[in-house]
């Protein structure tokens, strides 16, 4: 297997196809946290 | 296999970096979600609408005779591509057969079912043949004949998941999936396999639940405003005719085959996978299997991971809005919005394969004149070239984006207006939907990153 280093840019450009996908999710994340915790609070 | 048809140059000259289109995607997704949230307050594709076309053209084009002619076609189509198989050359882009089977019959259909409604239907041999035997039957026993056997509810899509996933095995996997002899075999093995079950369970019900790629482009055609009903044919909303689809077991699988196998096929173009599926062949060759068949599991394996992928990633969003509440369980969540899969399939297909069927569609203007590839000139177009100037590659890259994006927002759209109508509470449905949201933003991402020049 070989993962190379040398080849980083393609992965940083791989990377920044998905990060929407990471963002999204992250927002989702802390959304979903936020909204369990009001809950607890009411 | 047709490798010509699937990038045949560079794109140069983007205005912006490719990935850029991604996130502009991505942003539209978001903004069509916004935009549905307050604009969109109602089922609005839960009720049936339907009108038959004016001046009695509906009732003329689902005619009997109509019928019959088709399923004549349809017939000697399947005939004439058997016997080009079986009995013409051997060269793959010589031979009527593979052209007609992966490109015709598999790549220009799906438009012409988004276009036109359910034409596969009215073309289909084994229906057409199913019916005529039938008739012959019934003729001489004097009486309708029951099917033997009722089709199990349980069954439900998973005879078509199944033969979907046999035939991207055939074309993306077996190492001879492209040779006219071994399409004609597997066509008359498919062939056998469909009679049997047609005479078992009925032919209707063989055809609308198990008859792979009846059921497969039934799916395209449900996205069409052009819809038969009573033999007449009318018209409907766009995408209202998935939102009746039945949610029978098996759906989900088979909407993830379809765009599981389309990833994969982009997959393994890409450097990832060309740096792991030696090494992953190399393990089956040190444990006995020639290099042939090592490589053939490999991609079999890459397969299968594709499809698991993708239904894994479904199911994370249905987790995720079961989470939200409205005390639905993730299997029915699953089933209600699988439907909302049938766009991003045909925005995978459309654009992963737009190149493939534009170009390689040609083929079959001099493949028509020469089916067997051994000369013969019968509509004197069999010296046709094909014109790879159609399109470029920068526009090739604009319409493949169109594609995504299309199909992701038809997406979002069928999905939230099943929410809609399956939540009590609006506001609930709009929040179970953040998660189906994801779920269209990450496929509209992988999408764009394997038609992409990333790591190719």
């Amino acid at each position: 297997m070989t993962f190379q280093i040398a080849h980083a840019g393609h992965w940083l450009t791989t990377i920044a196809y998905f990060l929407p996908v990471v963002a999204f999710l992250v927002w989702l994340a802390i959304t979903q946290i936020r909204e369990r915790r009001r809950g607890r609070q009411q | 296999m047709f490798l010509i048809g699937h990038g045949i140059s560079v794109r140069s000259d983007l205005p912006i970096p490719e990935w850029l289109f991604g996130w502009a995607a991505a942003m539209v997704l978001v903004v069509s979600f916004v935009a549905l949230a307050v604009l969109w307050p109602e089922p609005r594709l839960q009720k049936p609408s339907w009108r038959p076309l004016p001046g009695g053209v509906g009732r003329v084009l689902a005619s009997r005779s109509v019928e019959i002619v088709c399923g004549v076609i349809g017939v000697f189509l399947f005939g004439l591509t058997i016997y080009a198989g079986l009995r013409g050359t051997q060269s793959v882009t010589a031979n009527f057969a593979p052209v007609f089977i992966y490109v015709i019959f598999w790549l220009a259909l799906v438009p012409l079912s988004v276009l036109f409604g359910d034409v596969f239907r009215a073309f289909n041999p084994w229906r057409a043949i199913g019916r005529a035997v039938a008739w012959v039957a019934r003729t001489l026993m004097r009486d309708e004949l029951p099917a033997p056997l009722e089709y199990p509810r349980w069954l439900g899509r998973w005879p078509a998941a199944a033969g979907i996933f046999c035939f991207a095995t055939m074309e993306l996997v077996a190492s001879n999936g492209d040779k006219p002899e071994s399409l004609a075999i597997a066509a008359l093995v498919y062939s056998a396999f469909t009679f049997i079950g047609m005479a078992l369970y009925g032919v209707e019900r063989w055809i609308d639940r198990a008859e792979a790629f009846s059921v497969y482009f039934n799916l395209f055609s449900r996205l069409s405003p052009v819809e038969t009903r009573d033999r007449e044919v009318g018209l409907r909303k766009p995408l209202s005719g998935l939102a009746k689809l039945e949610p029978l077991p098996g759906t989900v699988a088979l909407v993830a085959v379809m765009i599981g196998s389309v990833s994969f096929d982009g997959f393994s173009g890409k450097r990832p996978w060309n740096s792991i599926s030696p090494d992953i062949a190399q393990f089956f060759q040190d444990r006995g299997l020639s290099p042939e068949h090592a490589l053939e599991l490999t991609f079999l394996l890459g397969l299968i991971g594709g499809v698991l992928f993708v239904a894994g990633f479904y199911w994370l969003g249905v987790l995720g809005a079961r989470s939200v509440g409205g005390g639905f369980s993730a299997r029915r969540l699953a089933q209600e919005f699988a439907h909302s899969l049938v766009p991003i399939a045909l925005a995978y297909v459309a654009a992963h394969y737009f190149t493939l069927l534009l170009f390689q569609g040609q083929a079959i203007v001099y493949l028509a004149s020469d089916p067997l590839g051994e000369g013969s000139d019968i509509f004197g177009t069999a010296d046709n070239q094909i014109d790879y100037s159609l399109i470029g590659a920068n526009a090739t890259w604009y319409w493949q984006v169109a594609f995504v994006v299309c199909g992701h927002v038809a997406a979002l759209i069928l999905a939230h207006d099943r929410a809609l109508a399956l939540y009590d509470d609006a506001k609930l449905a709009v929040r179970s939907q953040y998660w189906m949201l994801a779920v269209m933003v990450g496929f509209t991402s992988l999408a764009l990153w394997l038609l992409s020049s990333a790591n190719s």
